[in-house]
């Protein structure tokens, strides 16, 4: 159990990390369309 | 939909939904995560079922236009003027938080920190509007996005000892302290105040209506729902690893701040100071922003025809305006999240029925918009006065005001709307 939601919170925080990663992308994306 | 969902994040991911429920996880363990999944839920339900119909609207860039299009002249103003009363007061929250991290990272004076914080603030919206607002919300999430999580997987690798079965036993004493200090009754406040009192405000309506199309509006508002689970459990997470670290009389605003200082060499420390303030200044602009254009599109055009040019004055002139109200209303906040609950109970009422009704039914009556709006404020109000009044003189006691208010107040401008709807249909005949 305490495993679980050390696993969870973990998770959690990759899952934070990947969307900014996902809108860094976005944003060079959008960059480079609008040049 | 990346950048609408970053900057949907970034406008509510201020000091509140960061520091403040950091500061919750640290006082009061998980309770806060299940409260603030009722925020996640809300954003989910409004993509799902009001964002599209907002979108859907013709000619609408506010939210005071949406109410007006549907009610008319006077319930627009009405709105408006509720828009920008509301922007000023949960900026002056963020700028009260914006202050407490200048004044720990400079060591200016408490005033002088909400005042550059809000300065400087206030240049993103008077020069770039709202385009610069997306932008730099983007940035500004990208910044936190990266920054706060590493930080919690750095902390419970490193820093906390005794590993997942430490943690596991900080959060049960924690959440055990937080569930016997909250009564039933504000635990089903404070989850009404989270499912209601940001719906819509007026900085995430602009972005529904300023979506490209009503699937981008739906989608971007879910994302942000499903994302702010994840970021809350973060935030609380570091609240709770910061128990063993920190010292248990510590204030919850500033929980976050001294475990950055605890935990992170001089480096990191600057680094997610600057994230820190990247978290307020993304709220505090947004909200700025809004204000002025609810100031100048719902009030000032309601009355006085005004050309392109001189709107964009009249709306650089009204950030600087409730930037200066948000510096001077700093200093009356109690607390990051119960000045927050303070706008929410003001909000869901005041605007909630008459906007949702408004957007689902076929024949909106002005006078049920105009009643439900006056009502629900000043319902809200004294409701909030005479509580404070008996917990204060009559039976002294520690309780959070808002989230007892936020359901009555909410029920009288129901019921004001409903009347104020027979009384029309009935004088209509229709």
């Amino acid at each position: 159990m305490e495993l679980l939601l050390f696993i969870i919170v973990i998770i959690g925080a990759l899952v934070v990390i990947a969307s900014g990663i996902w809108v860094a992308i976005s944003l060079i994306n959008s960059n480079k369309r609008a040049r | 939909m990346a950048l609408v969902f970053a900057s949907l994040a970034a406008t509510y991911i201020g000091p509140g939904f960061s520091l403040g429920f950091a500061g919750r996880g640290f006082k009061s363990g998980f309770l806060f995560l299940g409260i603030g999944l009722a925020y996640a839920l809300q954003n989910i339900l409004v993509g799902l079922l009001v964002a599209p119909r907002l979108r859907g609207l013709n000619g609408c860039h506010t939210l005071g236009e949406a109410i007006g299009q549907k009610y008319g002249k006077r319930c627009h103003v009405l709105a408006g003027a509720i828009s920008v009363g509301l922007c000023a007061g949960f900026a002056a929250v963020m700028a009260k938080a914006g202050g407490e991290v200048v004044h720990d990272i400079f060591g200016l004076p408490p005033a002088l920190s909400v005042i550059v914080v809000v300065a400087l603030t206030a240049l993103f919206p008077t020069i770039g509007g709202l385009r610069a607002n997306v932008v730099a919300d983007s940035f500004q999430f990208i910044t936190f996005s990266l920054l706060l999580p590493l930080m919690l997987l750095l902390v419970l690798s490193i820093h906390l000892k005794g590993g997942p079965a430490a943690f596991a036993a900080q959060a049960s004493a924690a959440t055990v302290e937080g569930l016997s200090s909250t009564s039933t009754l504000e635990i089903i406040g404070l989850v009404a105040a989270f499912l209601l009192g940001e719906t819509l405000i007026p900085p995430y309506a602009n972005r529904a209506l300023a979506c490209r199309t009503t699937n981008v509006s739906r989608n971007s508002f879910i994302l942000a729902g499903l994302f702010s689970m994840f970021w809350f459990m973060v935030m609380i997470s570091l609240g709770i690893t910061a128990r063993s670290i920190i010292p248990a009389d510590t204030g919850e605003d500033v929980v976050l701040l001294n475990l950055v200082k605890s935990v992170m060499p001089t480096f990191g420390r600057a680094i997610l100071f600057v994230a820190l303030v990247s978290v307020v200044t993304s709220s505090l602009d947004s909200l700025l922003n809004a204000g002025a254009v609810a100031f100048t599109q719902d009030v000032v055009k309601s009355f006085v025809k005004l050309s392109d040019d001189l709107a964009l004055k009249v709306g650089r002139a009204a950030t600087l305006a409730i930037a200066a109200v948000a510096a001077v209303g700093a200093v009356a906040v109690p607390s990051i999240i119960g000045g927050l609950l303070i706008c929410y109970t003001v909000w869901a009422p005041s605007i909630l029925p008459t906007l949702i009704i408004g957007l689902w039914i076929k024949n909106p009556r002005p006078l049920a918009g105009t009643l439900s709006m006056g009502v629900g404020t000043v319902a809200a109000v004294t409701f909030w006065i005479i509580l404070w009044l008996i917990f204060k003189f009559v039976y002294p006691a520690n309780v959070e005001i808002p989230p007892l208010v936020i359901i009555p107040a909410l029920a009288a401008a129901l019921l004001a709307y409903a009347a104020g709807h027979w009384i029309e249909k009935h004088k209509s005949g229709a």
